[in-house]
């Protein structure tokens, strides 16, 4: 009877260690996805800021971005304690690599979205880039869209959403290009319009990276999914290994 | 039930009777009598083993054994088996109803569970929330619908008032969301598309905003056209005098109204207003009545107590204005034998800036419509005093922006209070 009831308290021990492991787990999960949330308003507001020349809400892009490495700092130290309490392995170390990767590349989505607000902050209301601005707000909508899908797959850690968003890179690299064009031409019509086109072509630049990041989160997913890296593959070979 | 304890019997006495016989042929009574009886006693746990091998089969399957006792409990336990089964059934159905009426609600409704995981949703939410059935269930929301306003407003646990935000993945798109609670920590989440009710809402305001700024021009014209003719008095016919002036009078009188209006579609505009500077509610207040002594004269002294340091988070210029307007307000209801006090307290629900007067007081069939626009409890007598039936409303949208409440208490013959009721986060403590 003694020994029964000794065994019961063991296994109800360790089940509650796993238990709690289980839980810290999704805790930073979560708290990743909370981050994301985060750095997807800051990326809205510093596009809404571009569009609508909208000076407040700029403003409070450049004020919010201490949220976001705060978000950083501490999902990463308790990523820390993770792999020195518990020695995670298999799913739970692969859980633990990809958070850290993807708070890293939401850190810098948080950066840009800061770097675009400074930009529109600093031109205000002007009518010679209009056209460029309609340009670069279409280039803005798509990367929301993308950081917004990439965030749902790594939610759902669903391979096939993640393939299917990093498609969508190659249009945003092929607007950027165009932007990038239509700014030289205009430049070498009007050279006085340079200093502006340049902002709009770091705007552009720093949206366009913002793609390249969600990019990488997307092949964080498919890592954490399929256990293997994808970094540096080309996307048909991927979706040969891996898509349907 | 004494049926079977008599089949039981006599199965026992044949069990004895048979022994015995047996027995005494043999010559061997007892040892006989004990295998018969150890026989028996074996026969009774074999079926007691199968009984146990019965029930743990989650069918059921037929009953073993219709004899005696054992067949009593076997019928027994089958009778309460199908009666559970039935129970279980009409449950589900009922669940089923259930579940198929909520999903056919119009607004998307989602089933928290404690640690705010997804236990549920209708078919309206996988439109307006974008949630997949069923690879969506146990996923926390917020991992999915991830406004930080959502995060916050769902840790905080205050679900008064409802959240106004976007829907995720469609900026244009604004949701309306209630949450409440129920059981033990589980919460439901309703969520209501209100683009069109916004819509609406901004076209309303945009319209008094446009009406109000095309009206200025004009005004400005006339009352600069009346001035002159004022000034040059001697040129106009005595009898058109007394005209002139009450034109120059309701010029002016439109004018303030039309700049109410203006400041008020402003307030309404601007939204919630980021606790900024720390106001420093005493030397306010100070100010307002020394303000205040000037109009209303000697006779209606003007008191002022202050009962709490702690300062206030806001807009100063806003407040300022709000206070004096409630302020002016008593002094235009209040006889000269009067007098009116200017309260600054501190509590622990919040902070309270109050105007008590003497005044005649407002019968309190009005008290609740007092702050709509150019709402009147005495019409003819407040236009003779020469407001624009927009103080009040102004004040109020101020305070909401301010995240204060104004609350009034009246009675008629005795006087009035009009409270501004500021929330705890608001009131900070006096800076040294």
């Amino acid at each position: 009877m003694l020994i029964a009831g000794q065994n019961m308290d063991n296994s109800e021990i360790s089940q509650h260690y796993s238990q709690q492991f289980n839980a810290d787990l999704e805790e930073i999960r979560t708290n990743v996805l909370s981050m994301g949330g985060l750095v997807e308003q800051q990326l809205g507001k510093a596009i809404d800021s571009l569009r609508l020349s909208e000076g407040v809400k700029a403003e409070e892009v450049v004020a919010n971005d201490y949220k976001v490495n705060a978000f950083d700092v501490d999902i990463d130290e308790r990523c820390t304690k993770i792999l020195a309490l518990r020695q995670p392995t298999a799913s739970d170390l692969r859980l633990v690599l990809t958070v850290i990767k993807t708070t890293a590349d939401l850190e810098r989505i948080g950066d840009e979205a800061k770097r675009v607000a400074r930009m529109a902050l600093r031109n205000g209301t002007s009518d010679t880039g209009s056209n460029l601005y309609l340009r670069i707000e279409h280039l803005g909508e798509q990367v929301r869209e993308m950081l917004h899908r990439a965030l749902d797959s790594f939610a759902r850690m669903d391979v096939e959403e993640a393939i299917a968003v990093a498609h969508e890179d190659r249009k945003i690299d092929r607007e950027y290009e165009s932007i990038m064009r239509q700014s030289m031409t205009y430049m070498m019509e009007d050279p006085r319009s340079i200093p502006l086109l340049m902002d709009i072509i770091w705007s552009a630049r720093a949206l366009e990276r913002v793609g390249d990041r969600c990019c990488n989160i997307c092949e964080y997913v498919i890592y954490f999914v399929k256990g293997k890296d994808v970094r540096h593959t080309s996307l048909e070979q991927i979706q040969k290994e891996f898509g349907e | 039930m004494r049926n079977s304890w008599v089949e039981e019997f006599w199965q026992l006495v044949f069990v004895i009777l048979l022994g015995t016989v047996l027995g005494l042929l043999v010559g061997h009574l007892w040892p006989a009598l004990t295998a018969f009886l150890l026989a028996y006693t074996i026969g009774n746990l074999y079926k007691l083993q199968r009984l146990i091998h019965w029930l743990n089969d989650p069918a059921g399957g037929e009953i073993p054994v219709h004899f005696g006792t054992w067949g009593t409990i076997y019928a027994r336990i089958a009778r309460m088996r199908s009666g559970h089964h039935q129970r279980e059934r009409r449950l589900n159905q009922l669940l089923g109803e259930f579940q198929a009426s909520a999903a056919a609600l119009p607004d998307a409704t989602v089933a928290l569970g404690e640690d705010g995981e997804i236990r549920w949703f209708n078919k309206a939410a996988k439109d307006l929330l974008k949630l997949r059935s069923p690879e969506d269930l146990g996923q926390p929301l917020v991992n999915l619908f991830r406004a930080p306003e959502l995060t916050q407003y769902l840790a905080k646990g205050d679900f008064t008032g409802p959240l106004d935000i976007s829907a995720p993945g469609e900026t244009q798109r604004k949701l309306s969301i209630r949450v409440t609670k129920y059981g033990s920590g589980e919460r439901l989440l309703l969520a209501q598309d209100i683009t069109d009710r916004i819509m609406a809402e901004q076209v309303r305001r945009d319209f008094v905003g446009n009406v109000s700024h095309e009206l200025r021009t004009p005004l400005t014209v006339i009352s600069g056209f009346i001035e002159n003719m004022q000034l040059a008095r001697d040129e106009i016919p005595v009898n058109w005098e007394k005209p002139v002036e009450l034109v120059a009078q309701q010029t002016t009188r439109m004018r303030s109204i039309v700049d109410d209006l203006l400041l008020l579609t402003r307030l309404e505009s601007s939204g919630i207003g980021e606790p900024s500077a720390h106001i420093d509610m005493a030397a306010l207040i100070e100010t307002i009545a020394a303000e205040g002594r000037l109009l209303a004269g000697p006779e209606l002294p003007i008191k002022v107590e202050i009962r709490s340091q702690s300062c206030l988070a806001g807009d100063a210029g806003l407040l300022r204005s709000a206070f004096t307007n409630l302020l002016v307000n008593a002094i235009q209801y209040t006889p000269d034998e009067g007098h009116i006090t200017l309260v600054w307290d501190g509590s622990v629900r919040g902070c309270v800036f109050s105007v008590q007067d003497t005044g005649e007081g407002i019968p309190a069939e009005h008290l609740p419509r007092l702050t709509e626009r150019f709402y009147r409890a005495d019409a003819g007598r407040s236009r003779e005093r020469g407001g624009t039936g927009l103080g009040l409303a102004i004040v109020k949208q101020i305070l909401q922006q301010h995240e204060a409440r104004l609350e009034i208490e009246s009675k008629v013959g005795r006087g009035s209070r009009f409270s501004c009721i500021f929330p705890q986060e608001r009131c900070l403590a006096h800076e040294q």
